[in-house]
């Protein structure tokens, strides 16, 4: 079978235990300065260093402004470094694609396909057969709860439902890497902690390693593995924190709360 | 779901509660109190038959158009004829140029910089005060009518080809990057699909432009041409004639209009326009 389902499926728990897995992107020393920046404007990332295990979940949390969407766009590719590099597996990463799924803050789906047909172009290169294409697209959609939506075009779905179509568009391409860039924050409190849940119950059933943009210290502390806040220019790491291992996660347990505090401290 | 009363929310509001008869019966019921009240008017002699004959003698007019033609010999069906195939003509043209042209233009932002004020001020031009002109450049022939029309159907077509691939929401090209998508994909199955709705819009604006300057362009040298029937029939105050001529170019223009708007909704089930729009 060629589906998604033959990705490789590692158990969180020995790749994040022993400590020492598999480096799977390694961020070094990339900074951004945008042409349009004056030589007194400080870059919008100053060199940030960051190796991501394999299989982790990571968070990058901080203001609007701080370089968060600009170094998720360096990994993705679609971005250059102004200095430093990105490697993935070692190989530097010189565009987009190859193994890179992308989910963006509005769903940028192709408002013109149905929601089916939205999963299948990202998987017409990897999967040329139509009728395995489509039998891909439903198993995806299955996965991110959307078994009855097939055949609608967007406008037809709520934003919540429209994010879920575009994490099973970005699983279509059957990446090894998972780049989300505020995936959730344009939608409702309510809808977005049920999309956290359902990230976490397909991220557990397609282990990817993944890297999540937002501004909001509790989407954090419900998802990541570890969390790192970035302050703004120069765009730099201020902290680092492991969460602990345990899923689903309760926002009255104290250790979270406390993590809160900290990350709240470093973002003054 | 419980029904309100009528009285406190008016059912025709409220497009559930509407029969799906209803939304061609009712715009046919005030043409019918229209005419119905022109009749009156005109029976009852508050209206000058000359100047403003009634709806029967209308249906007379129309009946000898068809028949005998008028001029003599020139019935409604080659008024008809000549018309469209002006105004399909010149809007053909018109669109086959701006679509490579606006495409350009619209990618290219130093394009724009270099075009824009001069696309700008070229369809601020009224068509019509080119009459003169295309009749020196053209002759009287269809040339000239032609040039009119696609002039005025251009220029619009182009602004709005221009304004259609510059508006295509960048993060939906960034999106089919991130699907290893090439730049022929993404111009084919993104920047094409994104800006198809703006240019229908585009064309059906340029079609309209198009009725506009066909009556212009028909006025001189042609005796042929719903435009020009409409001209000759004023020279002879046969104001009836005049008012046939109006209203089948009326009823050409929306066929047409119509037409495309049935195309775009085959075409563009997805787009909110085409959604809120009605037949």
């Amino acid at each position: 079978m060629s589906s998604p389902a033959t990705t490789v499926q590692a158990p969180l728990s020995v790749s994040q235990a022993n400590g020492h897995a598999r480096c799977k992107i390694a961020i070094e020393q990339v900074t951004k300065r945008f042409a349009t920046d004056g030589p007194a404007t400080a870059p919008v990332l100053g060199g940030v260093s960051l190796a991501v295990r394999e299989n982790e979940f990571i968070v990058l949390l901080g203001r609007s402004g701080c370089g968060k969407t600009t170094l998720l766009n360096i990994v993705a590719g679609l971005e250059h470094a102004s200095s430093g590099m990105v490697r993935v597996d070692d190989a530097p990463v010189t565009g987009p694609g190859a193994g890179k799924g992308m989910v963006f803050q509005q769903s940028a789906l192709f408002p013109w396909l149905t929601a089916r047909q939205n999963v299948m172009f990202a998987a017409r290169k990897r999967l040329p057969d139509r009728v395995a294409r489509t039998a891909m697209a439903d198993e995806l959609l299955d996965l991110v709860g959307l078994d009855n939506a097939g055949d609608k075009y967007p406008f037809e779905l709520s934003g919540g439902m429209q994010q879920r179509v575009a994490i099973a568009r970005a699983l279509a391409l059957d990446p090894q890497i998972l780049l989300m860039d505020e995936p959730f924050g344009a939608l409702d409190e309510l809808t977005r902690i049920e999309m956290q849940n359902e990230l976490l119950r397909v991220w557990s059933a397609r282990r990817k390693t993944v890297i999540f943009v937002t501004h909001s210290i509790w989407e954090g502390l419900m998802l990541a593995d570890r969390i790192l806040v970035l302050a703004p220019r120069p765009g730099r790491i201020v902290l680092e924190r492991q969460l602990p291992q345990t899923r689903p996660r309760k926002r009255s347990d104290p250790e979270l709360i406390a993590l809160y505090d900290d990350i709240w401290q470093s973002l003054q | 779901m419980t029904m309100l009363p009528s009285t406190t929310v008016p059912s025709s509001r409220d497009p559930r509660h509407t029969p799906a008869w209803r939304s061609w019966s009712d715009p046919l019921l005030v043409i019918a109190v229209v005419l119905a009240l022109w009749q009156t008017g005109s029976t009852l002699g508050w209206l000058q038959t000359v100047r403003f004959p009634a709806p029967t003698r209308l249906a007379q007019s129309l009946w000898e158009l068809i028949v005998d033609g008028y001029p003599q010999g020139v019935t409604l069906g080659t008024h008809f004829a000549i018309t469209m195939q002006r105004i399909v003509g010149g809007f053909l043209a018109a669109v086959a140029l701006a679509l490579p042209i606006g495409w350009l233009i619209g990618w290219y932002p130093a394009l724009d910089r270099l075009t824009g004020t001069s696309v700008a001020f070229c369809r601020s031009v009224a068509t019509l005060s080119l009459l003169p002109l295309a009749l020196i450049w053209f002759g009287t022939g269809e040339a000239s009518k032609l040039f009119l029309i696609g002039y005025g159907c251009f220029w619009v077509m182009l602004s709005n080809v221009i304004a259609a691939v510059q508006q295509v929401d960048p993060v939906l090209i960034r999106a089919a990057r991130t699907m290893d998508a090439n730049r022929f994909d993404i111009f084919l199955r993104v920047v094409v699909p994104a800006a198809l709705p703006q240019i229908f819009a585009g064309a059906r604006i340029a079609l309209g432009v198009g009725f506009m300057v066909i009556v212009g362009a028909e006025m001189i040298g042609t005796i042929v041409g719903l435009g020009a029937l409409i001209m000759e029939a004023r020279t002879f105050y046969r104001s009836d004639i005049t008012m046939v001529g109006m209203f089948v170019l009326g009823a050409l223009a929306f066929a047409i209009g119509s037409g495309l708007e049935w195309i775009e909704k085959r075409l563009m089930p997805w787009h909110e326009r085409v959604r809120r729009s009605g037949p």
